[in-house]
């Protein structure tokens, strides 16, 4: 993609720089794109490596905000419908339960219900007998069940697919790349320039318009081109449970507060959260006081929690808008405005009178491409482009064909074939492909997650991966209950083929091996000490490898 | 009334064991499961006893005197394994590079290899988690000067296999070359081998092959011109299972008695001495009557104990244990604090209150990954402490 060396730097030029590839920079890449506009966004990770795969991973029915928030109640909703016609693959339709217990405030139900109501949002009460036999761990003294159209997202399937997506309408990505400072020519800004982290290369962008797009990092940024942004940092913490206990999401009925939502994904369940204000994005280690925390509020829902097998706890920075600078409200026609309460966009043309310089932050993953939209309406119009946008309508993936799904039940285990589509899409086809050719490669590399050898070899090879821990965000191999066990061994040969593409192997799982464990650290207790124990005995026994001061990330 | 009970049936508790029996004790090895052994490569690692004996309260402290004694002794018992005391072996990884091994099982000793100007890494189609180019690879950057080619094995009876993409684990290859049929295969290979040798410093590296499971093997092998190194495998393994079985086939041939499927619910104990173990078995409760114990449950991953978010428990007799004011470190590999949980002991491997140091039962001996204040995976003497504890355990029952 590199447009030439000058002076030692690489250069790229484009209408429109984003930084941050989390869910709302890829959102607004793909949205762009769809405009037809040149657009090129600059992730210091990997895709989706921050927030936006470091929550529950749920798509809210907007009920939770029915009471405090009518606003992004609604938008909730709506983008629900929005997401579940045009990502069917990264989303599971759970639906939700909203579920009082004794001690909740009573009337708090009844301004719920008023507020689904008013929302829009589907709401069927439940008999408690009826719940208990569909949900036999919930906690037996529930008094009252509600049903949403609460859903499971993945994260990272809909980041990579909202990037893929864009590229094949033009749009271009560069992860690993840090922006230092965002470039100004007088009033406008002019792009942005920064440094390749693979490399160690300095590459600059020169662009019409930049968008801020980077979280919990926003004020960091914009600081870079002299505006500045009130942005909290707030941690909320998280835990993962080696099955599904339940089939749904589970809330918790009552003022929103910690632990008190459940969502089952793929063969784990995540639990949280908390809120806790820290000084940095950095700063997402779950401690054990935090972990205590949350399993002892999660007994009222599930009895005996702590007794269930973790796998992990982690956490993720929510950048929250400070609201105290009172932009809510600010005239319907201002560019600067908050389009609602949910989010803000800050145009700093009209806050501090740079040109072309816009920072979205705030909002939730269940809104980005609604962000998104805004933020590309902002753009295109100040670009004087018109086309409209297509987001809503347009899905992430073609539909997949039916021939492709006979042939990946053919060759593989229904539940993996299954999966292996969702994750992949039409990009399966290579994989089956393999697997037809040399049956070995549809041997499960993955067995927690089921993932085959041929689809893991893909993932290696990606010109995106650049990492152990990049291929797991792809493919979710070391996310289920073995935490990379076996499956960080039986990677190594594919990553062997790639020759000099990765760190020296051992290495690389060991830093990968290091990542895992962070998040195990907090909940070293019950069977996964076991299973830490094992793991050490593959590694630094069997395998005789050792740590030489590999840093972690 | 038994003489000695033995709970948990691997290898620190097999070891004590075969050595009462020996002694002409009745010993009883009652044992939820089978042990960790099949999980491990067969290799047993000592690791440098007089440095451990340096650190603060690390078994060997204790136990580091009699290790040689350990190790001859379980050499005796277990022919099939090799090792000289003071002199430390090497053995191939999966990966093909070279680990430290102070006791190996018959044919893993990779000594051979460095004096070899070609090598053979034989490669058995579908083996599992088994990578022949990673092999190569480590192999070559090893030994520099040697030739490493692949010999790649087809074998008819895993066709079927490989048709549907199921990988052949080692167990499986082990029993296949123990058959009539791979047994011929493996004559036929040595025998093309060796009409094509070019020099006569040739060695053959033969993942899978497990010639300590089975004795016709070992004669063909015997008889071969050129030697044959195996490797360690990922788990499980055939040589951890083969090396479980004859430890308890051991015990047995001694007249010891088993139990295994149900582990002791918990033992009575009267005026500081164990006296009664209760066994829940098919929904009864039997007890046993021993004059002395040894817990030999495994630690964390036997579940002798078990920790919780809240607490830290040893789970037959509810000994204090001594638990780490700090729980982990950040570096997955090095030396984590938990993993010196455990029960401290005195001279006599009797549990010890860890605050007063005072002998808390008379007649039990605490041993292998019960004891406190090592960690296995730091020092490289996983299979010297068992076995060191279990032998002298079976020599106080």
């Amino acid at each position: 993609m590199g447009q030439g060396l000058e002076k030692g730097s690489v250069r790229y030029s484009v209408q429109v720089v984003i930084i941050g590839g989390g869910a709302t920079g890829v959102g607004i890449l793909r949205d762009l794109s769809l405009r037809g506009i040149s657009a090129l966004l600059i992730e210091q990770g990997d895709l989706a490596h921050g927030t936006s795969s470091r929550f529950h991973g749920l798509l809210h029915s907007g009920a939770r905000y029915a009471v405090k928030d009518p606003i992004s109640a609604a938008e909730c909703i709506q983008e629900n419908a929005i997401l579940k016609r045009i990502a069917p693959n990264c989303l599971v339709s759970t639906g939700g339960w909203f579920v009082q217990m004794p001690g909740d405030e009573t009337d708090y139900v009844e301004a719920w219900l008023q507020g689904c109501q008013e929302a829009n949002i589907p709401v069927r009460e439940i008999p408690v007998q009826e719940a208990l036999e569909q949900e036999p761990l919930l906690a037996k003294d529930v008094l009252r069940v509600f049903e949403v159209p609460d859903a499971a997202v993945d994260g990272f399937k809909l980041v990579w697919d909202n990037a893929k997506s864009a590229r094949r309408h033009g749009g271009r990505y560069l992860t690993y790349h840090r922006v230092n400072e965002v470039l100004r020519d007088g009033e406008r800004v002019a792009g942005v320039q920064g440094e390749n982290l693979l490399t160690g290369e300095p590459f600059t962008v020169e662009s019409l318009m930049v968008v801020n797009a980077t979280g919990a990092w926003a004020d960091r940024v914009a600081a870079t081109a002299g505006a500045s942004l009130d942005v909290v940092c707030d941690k909320g913490v998280l835990l993962a449970f080696n099955r599904r206990l339940f089939q749904r999401v589970i809330n918790r009925l009552r003022s929103p507060g910690d632990g008190d939502i459940f969502v089952p994904h793929e063969t784990i369940t995540i639990f949280g959260t908390t809120s806790e204000r820290v000084d940095t994005p950095l700063d997402h280690q779950p401690t054990d006081r935090e972990v205590q925390r949350l399993l002892d509020v999660g007994e009222t829902l599930l009895p005996g929690i702590a007794g269930k097998r973790l796998i992990r706890a982690f956490a993720g920075v929510r950048p929250l808008h400070r609201e105290d600078r009172e932009l809510t409200g600010a005239s319907g026609e201002g560019e600067g405005r908050e389009v609602s309460r949910t989010f803000a966009l800050i145009d700093h043309e009209v806050e501090e009178g740079i040109k072309g310089f816009l920072s979205v932050v705030g909002g939730k993953f269940t809104t980005y491409r609604l962000m998104a939209e805004k933020a590309s309406d902002w753009v295109a119009g100040k670009l004087g482009e018109t086309a409209p946008c297509r987001t809503a309508e347009e899905p992430l993936l073609p539909a997949l064909s039916e021939r492709l799904r006979r042939k990946a039940l053919a060759l593989l285990p229904c539940a993996a074939a299954e999966k292996m589509l969702e994750r992949l899409g039409q990009e399966a086809v290579a994989v089956l492909e393999t697997i037809r050719e040399d049956p070995g490669k549809g041997q499960l590399l993955c067995e927690c997650e089921m993932v085959t050898v041929a689809e893991v070899e893909k993932a290696v090879a990606d010109p995106d991966a650049h990492h152990l821990a990049d291929v797991r965000r792809k493919t979710r191999l070391g996310m289920g209950t073995c935490q990379g066990a076996f499956c960080t061994y039986r990677a190594l040969p594919l990553m062997w083929r790639e020759g000099e593409k990765y760190d020296p192997l051992g290495r690389e799982l060991i830093r990968f091996l290091n990542q895992r464990w962070k998040g195990i650290r907090p909940i070293l207790w019950g069977e996964q000490l076991r299973e830490t124990e094992f793991t050490r005995a593959i590694y630094a026994g069997l395998l005789d490898l050792q740590d030489k001061g590999t840093t972690t990330e | 009334m038994w003489d000695g009970l033995v709970i948990g049936g691997g290898i620190a508790g097999l070891m004590a064991g075969i050595r009462a029996q020996e002694r002409g004790k009745r010993v009883l090895i009652v044992s939820v499961g089978t042990g960790s052994l099949a999980f491990a490569s067969g290799v047993l690692d000592f690791g440098r006893v007089e440095l451990l004996r340096q650190e603060e309260k690390h078994p060997y402290v204790l136990l580091g005197e009699t290790a040689e004694k350990a190790f001859s002794y379980f050499l005796q018992c277990c022919p099939s394994h090799h090792g000289v005391w003071g002199r430390t072996g090497m053995a191939l990884t999966p990966l093909g590079t070279l680990r430290a091994a102070d006791l190996l099982p018959e044919g893993l000793d990779a000594s051979p290899l460095t004096h070899a100007n070609r090598i053979v890494l034989v490669v058995p189609e579908g083996l599992k988690d088994f990578f022949p180019e990673v092999v190569k690879a480590n192999l070559q950057k090893q030994f520099i000067s040697s030739t490493i080619q692949l010999k790649r094995l087809r074998i008819e009876e895993f066709v079927d296999w490989q048709a549907v993409g199921k990988p052949i684990p080692d167990t499986v290859y082990a029993k296949f070359w123990c058959s009539e049929q791979g047994r011929e295969t493996l004559k036929n290979l040595i025998g093309e081998m060796t009409r094509k040798m070019v020099s006569d410093s040739e060695t053959l590296v033969f993942p899978g092959l497990h010639v300590a499971a089975c004795p016709e093997v070992e004669k063909i092998l015997a008889q071969a011109p050129l030697p044959v190194v195996e490797m360690t495998s990922f788990p499980p393994s055939a040589a951890g299972q083969v090396l479980y079985d004859r430890l308890r086939g051991r015990f047995k041939a001694l007249g010891g008695e088993l139990l295994i499927g149900s582990g002791v619910e918990r033992v009575e104990v009267e005026s500081g001495q164990a006296r009664r173990a209760i066994v829940k078995s098919k929904g009864k409760e039997i007890s046993f009557t021993a004059k002395a114990f040894v817990l030999a449950t495994g630690g964390f991953f036997g579940r002798g104990i078990v920790a919780s978010s809240t607490e830290v428990r040893e789970t037959v007799f509810g000994l204090p244990l001594y638990v780490p004011p700090e729980w982990s470190e950040s570096s997955f590999l090095g030396a984590q604090p938990y993993a010196y949980t455990g029960v401290e002991v005195d001279h006599s491997l009797r549990p010890c209150d860890p605050v007063t140091g005072k002998v808390l039962l008379e007649n039990v001996f605490v041993v292998g990954r019960m004891l406190a204040h090592w960690d296995p995976w730091v020092g490289h003497c996983g299979g010297g402490v068992s076995l060191t504890s279990g032998f002298l355990a079976g020599g106080l029952l």
